[in-house]
């Protein structure tokens, strides 16, 4: 029996679902979750679409989303058309090749038109920072730029245009840094040094005030914001039996979870196992640097912006746990109501 | 009303060597003392561009002759010296003056009456004073400034023997509920504190489009010299604080010396609390500014909020 079909085996045998588990290799980990991966020096294409998103409550609220390669779909998958896709992966000192097309797109008029890429994290020059004010063009770009292995982590794509409204719409999504082989391969480290994972898995938080949907310009709508859903990976997860993403590993493995604050209030993190206690897990990077030293914590706080690598090693005995994320206000640190997004890692 | 670092102070300083003689040694100990006069007023404050407006304020000012300024005078001292600071309230209110970690008199000045407080400055670094009566509306309305403690003798370190930095700002944020809060307070009416929806974010006192060009909040020098920026919230909301262009280091996190400093892109300072960070510049152009929703605004007026850049040139 070769790896892929044991592998195969184990993963049918442990959970009884129709995920198939990927072949365990040395330089490759397997992938959670349903998030469309692009290799972001493979020359992509980025344009915006807009998406009527039907809400938790029945209530519709109109988000842009990037889609690579002309989308089309307007629903997972495909050209990754949805709030926090798709993700990006670019390995270290190879050239990303990143175009932006604004035609057709949805937007705002005059001074707020057009798009633009700001590449969040990566230090990058003037002229690929993405933001208009500095001198980006709205009405499309070419972006490349490489950068080094201290980014080895967890960074995020955004449109830079009147951010208070363009960043609220959907228009987000990861960008992985990945460490690289001599042949160029990406491989399964944290960090520039660190540890490897057999699994990996992109959890992105975004807040939704459906006024900001509504409104443009200068408005003062944009003056008080009050967020009525709760996002991860563009879906809500308002219990744990209906969590925004479910995906399975196998018992033992250690996964990589990245984390990717693009909402607007103040976060906690934690892992919770079926009978509600704290898992802990370890933190390796911040904001897509390696930590001076790791920290094992049952929670983690990402305020808006912010990004996190963990890792957590599974138990050997098969079971669930719960990743959630709790949203806070600015003021107090309150959470907001029904403001707990939970997702499901079962092994 | 910006912060002008050699403005604040109101006498000059007195040098005085203190030679203290020990059982088995003799240390020579360099003190210096610095003193300020407050005046407590209440006035206006203006935010100039798109979105802006001007709001009712309490402030504290260093000139007996104008309005109250937000936030107030910078306050400036070095490691291990003698601070005096003499407030006359001349508002219609009770008031204090407390530098958070350092004084610990919070019992009021009556309106119409002065306190004078004295205080060796404890370890270097930045320091949120405010007025901390009345349910933080005080503080709200503009009663609010900071301490900077530098390293002794006023080298370019963060503290003493601490990390080195080529130039430095201050950076105090905050924020204001125009409507609900100021113009209330403002006009002698009782504020309901439950509520708090700020419309306004400043930097210094400024919105993002001053904010974007005052030589005192840009942080602007060559590429490569490395920036100390010390941020103080002294508003009510967390302010999550994003920088382009590079990763900077926490060095001190509320007061607390970080001798393995994390990296980061985006730093949280929690309200009424500061940090302070180091940041390499790099050449070009980039803004700095906060990453939630309307704290970029004025009154929902984009980048007339908490903005500002970092030049390399």
């Amino acid at each position: 029996m070769n790896r892929k079909m044991l592998s195969m085996k184990i993963g049918t045998a442990l959970v009884g679902l129709a995920l198939a588990l990927a072949p365990l290799t040395p330089a490759a980990a397997a992938r959670l979750g349903n998030d469309t991966v692009l290799n972001a020096a493979s020359g992509v294409t980025i344009n915006v679409q807009a998406l009527d998103k039907t809400m938790s409550d029945g209530k519709t609220v109109r988000f842009w989303v990037w889609c690579a390669g002309g989308g089309g779909s307007g629903g997972m998958g495909g050209g990754g058309c949805y709030p926090s896709g798709p993700t990006l992966e670019l390995g270290v000192g190879q050239q990303l090749n990143v175009s932006l097309s604004v035609m057709m797109a949805p937007q705002e008029n005059a001074p707020y038109n057009g798009h633009t890429i700001h590449w969040h994290g990566l230090d990058v020059a003037q002229s690929e920072d993405g933001v208009p004010e500095t001198g980006a063009s709205v009405l499309g770009d070419n972006y490349s730029f490489s950068v080094d292995s201290r980014y080895v982590g967890s960074h995020m794509y955004h449109c830079h245009v009147h951010t208070v409204k363009h960043l609220e719409m959907g228009m987000y999504a990861p960008l992985v840094v990945k460490a690289v082989d001599s042949a160029g391969n990406f491989t399964n480290v944290i960090n520039s040094g660190g540890p490897t994972y057999d699994y990996e898995w992109n959890l992105m938080y975004s807040s939704v005030d459906p006024a900001y949907h509504t409104a443009v310009g200068d408005s003062t709508v944009f003056a008080d914001y009050n967020p009525k859903y709760f996002l991860i990976n563009g879906n809500e997860g308002r219990s744990s039996t209906a969590p925004a993403e479910t995906v399975t590993a196998a018992v033992g493995k250690k996964v990589a979870i990245r984390l990717f604050g693009v909402q607007s209030v103040n976060t906690t993190f934690q892992i919770k196992n079926a009978s509600g206690s704290s898992q802990s897990f370890t933190v390796h990077n911040k904001d897509g640097y390696k930590l001076p030293s790791t920290q094992t914590l049952t929670s983690l706080n990402l305020s808006p912006g912010q990004t996190a690598d963990v890792m957590v090693t599974l138990p050997t005995t098969s079971g669930s746990w719960y990743p959630q994320v709790t949203f806070k206000n600015l003021r107090n640190g309150g959470a907001y109501s029904g403001g707990t997004v939970y997702t499901r890692l079962n092994f | 009303m910006t912060i002008a670092l050699a403005l604040a102070r109101t006498s000059a300083r007195r040098l005085f060597v203190a030679l203290l003689c020990l059982p088995l040694f003799l240390i020579s100990a360099v003190s210096q003392a610095a003193s300020y006069t407050l005046y407590i007023k209440a006035g206006t404050h203006t935010i100039n561009g798109a979105g802006g407006t001007t709001l009712k304020v309490w402030g504290f000012t260093d000139n007996a002759g104008t309005g109250p300024m937000v936030p107030g005078p910078l306050l400036e001292s070095q490691e291990g010296e003698t601070v005096m600071v003499t407030v006359y309230n001349q508002h219609t209110l009770a008031h204090n003056f407390v530098v958070r970690g350092v004084t610990t008199d919070t019992a009021s000045i009556p309106a119409g009456s002065s306190k004078t407080y004295s205080f060796t400055t404890p370890k270097a670094g930045t320091y949120l004073v405010s007025d901390t009566l009345n349910n933080n509306i005080n503080r709200e309305m503009g009663l609010h400034g900071a301490l900077v403690v530098r390293a002794a003798g006023g080298v370019n370190q963060a503290w003493t023997n601490g990390p080195s930095f080529d130039l430095e700002r201050v950076w105090i944020v905050t924020d204001m509920d125009k409507p609900r809060w100021n113009d209330i307070a403002g006009n002698g009416g009782s504020v309901s504190t439950g509520t708090y929806k700020p419309n306004f974010f400043m930097m210094n006192g400024l919105g993002g489009h001053d904010a974007m060009h005052d030589p005192n909040t840009v942080l602007q020098d060559s590429p490569g010299k490395v920036g100390l920026v010390r941020i103080v919230n002294a508003g009510q909301f967390d302010q999550s604080l994003h920088f382009h262009a590079n990763h900077f280091r926490v060095i001190d996190d509320d007061g607390l010396r970080l001798s393995n400093p994390e990296y980061g892109d985006t730093i949280n300072v929690q309200a009424g609390t500061t940090a302070m960070v180091l940041f390499p510049l790099r050449s070009g152009i980039y803004p700095m500014h906060v990453h939630s929703a309307q704290l970029e605004t004025a009154n929902g007026v984009y980048l007339n909020g908490v903005a500002t850049l970092l030049v390399g040139q």
